[in-house]
């Protein structure tokens, strides 16, 4: 095993007052299985998740929603990396995602939107090619 | 920050993490951890400027509570230490490469806090509970303004005492029913930790299991001073006296460190030094001189040790290289 290999560090989180973590969980070993680093993290406020992401240095930001807050939270995510001059950084969200709250999470820039049932290949190729853009790898 | 991500010089980026950039110390681990030419070169700076910070490792089996206990302990001895590093680390797959890196889920109560900066990092197949370059990311850390880091091994069984080598004070955490008095003299991890710690007293067998370290502590007699805490992270009993030990021992243990290299070993550091730029450099380059090498020898048209003499006659005909290691 090559161990300087650059891998993908990829942030999965939900809400820590969320407790259905089996989806979050299949991801996380659907993207170790494909060589990435996944760090696991249940926040507390928002903006947790942008401290976490910057010092765990990852290219991808994952968030599951299986209750509320899927556009609310998702916009104080967006503002504070953008506070913080991370703006760039990619956002994919998953889980229980209404028609309507589609369009303001396209507004807020999210790059992907994975609803239960979307094949874990499209999942897994979507957050490489995430974090391979970002890290400016073609 | 895309598109500077590369651009930034090892300088550059160590400047902003010493001035409590977070993300230029995020990626200056990140550039360590994966032996890029700019992480050699941010490595072999940190080990030279070498700042005094104070080292607690955490280790002990898989489950026992390390990150519990950690998350708890910040808690304690913040008071005491304005900024705490903490470095967790989590196995690789052996299959994928890929890691899931779970540590920080227990330490969510830090996540706000300017001065905690917690780092998971990824075994990489490197054995002994650590990573590769851990001792390289402490001294980053410390060069940083850490005053305290806390390393925190990989699930540990009982020979991986690599942490011992790269912090000061050693903290060993079981659950209780870890086994019998047997199971406490042997060799390995539980020698060379400072003070032993039975985590989940809350649980039936944690008297007993503290009584079998104990034992073991007073078969080794006056000479012996280390001690066999009970402690139970969940209800939190025991984490003031924990902490109050880890302190006095951090004091006990207060040499600096040296980052100038003594006489006997320098020649040996040399090679440690050059042999990894070297590697980053060639992997790295785009000479093509080199890039042909390397294809004349998976072509089989060059015997292995040909091609390395002659990979390393380019780089020492090769000013750009060396101007370009010493220019970042």
């Amino acid at each position: 095993m090559h161990d300087t290999l650059p891998r993908p560090r990829v942030l999965l989180t939900k809400s820590f007052i969320d407790s259905h973590d089996r989806a979050i969980e299949t991801i996380a070993l659907a993207l170790r299985d494909a060589a990435m680093e996944v760090v696991l993290i249940d926040y507390e406020q928002p903006e947790d998740v942008v401290t976490v992401a910057l010092q765990e240095d990852v290219d991808v930001i994952g968030i599951s929603f299986m209750s509320g807050g899927q556009v609310e939270t998702t916009q104080k995510i967006v503002a504070e990396l953008e506070r913080r001059n991370l703006s760039d950084l990619p956002i994919v969200v998953g889980g229980i995602i209404r028609p309507f709250d589609e369009p303001p999470l396209r507004e807020a820039g999210v790059a992907n939107i994975f609803r239960g049932g979307a094949p874990l290949s499209d999942v897994v190729a979507t957050f490489a090619a995430l974090s391979r853009s970002y890290r400016g790898i073609a | 920050m895309t598109g500077t991500r590369h651009l930034m010089t090892p300088a550059a980026l160590l400047e902003r993490a010493r001035a409590g950039d977070p993300l230029a110390l995020a990626r200056a681990i990140t550039e360590i951890e994966n032996g890029s030419l700019a992480g050699v070169e941010l490595g072999l700076a940190v080990q030279e400027q070498a700042a005094r910070t104070a080292t607690l490792g955490v280790t002990g089996p898989p489950g026992a509570g390390k990150s519990s206990l950690i998350n708890a302990l910040i808690g304690e001895l913040l008071p005491r230490f304005a900024r705490i590093g903490v470095l967790t680390v989590d196995p690789s797959s052996p299959v994928s490469g890929g890691a899931v890196l779970g540590d920080r889920v227990r330490m969510a109560a830090h996540s706000a806090n300017p001065c905690v900066f917690i780092r998971s990092l990824a075994a990489r197949g490197h054995l002994g509970g650590v990573t590769r370059t851990t001792r390289k990311v402490i001294d980053l850390l410390a060069v940083s303004g850490m005053e305290l880091v806390i390393v925190e091994t990989v699930g540990t069984g009982q020979s991986e005492v690599e942490v011992a080598d790269l912090t000061d004070v050693k903290l060993m955490v079981c659950a209780p029913g870890m086994g019998d008095e047997m199971q406490a003299i042997k060799a390995g991890v539980l020698e060379v930790a400072d003070l032993l710690v039975v985590n989940k007293a809350d649980l039936p067998d944690a008297d007993r299991t503290a009584d079998f370290l104990r034992a073991m502590l007073m078969h080794r007699g006056d000479a012996e001073h280390r001690i066999a805490l009970k402690v139970s992270t969940l209800r939190r009993e025991g984490l003031t006296e924990l902490a109050g030990a880890i302190c006095a021992r951090l004091e006990q243990a207060g040499s600096p460190r040296h980052g100038a290299l003594g006489t006997g070993n320098s020649q040996a550091a040399l090679a440690r030094d050059t042999a990894e730029l070297v590697m980053a450099i060639i992997s790295e380059t785009a000479d093509p001189a080199i890039i042909g090498l390397a294809a004349d020898l998976a072509g089989g048209t060059i015997p292995r040790r040909d091609a390395a003499r002659m990979a390393i006659g380019l780089l020492a005909r090769d000013a750009e290289c060396t101007s370009l290691a010493s220019d970042k």
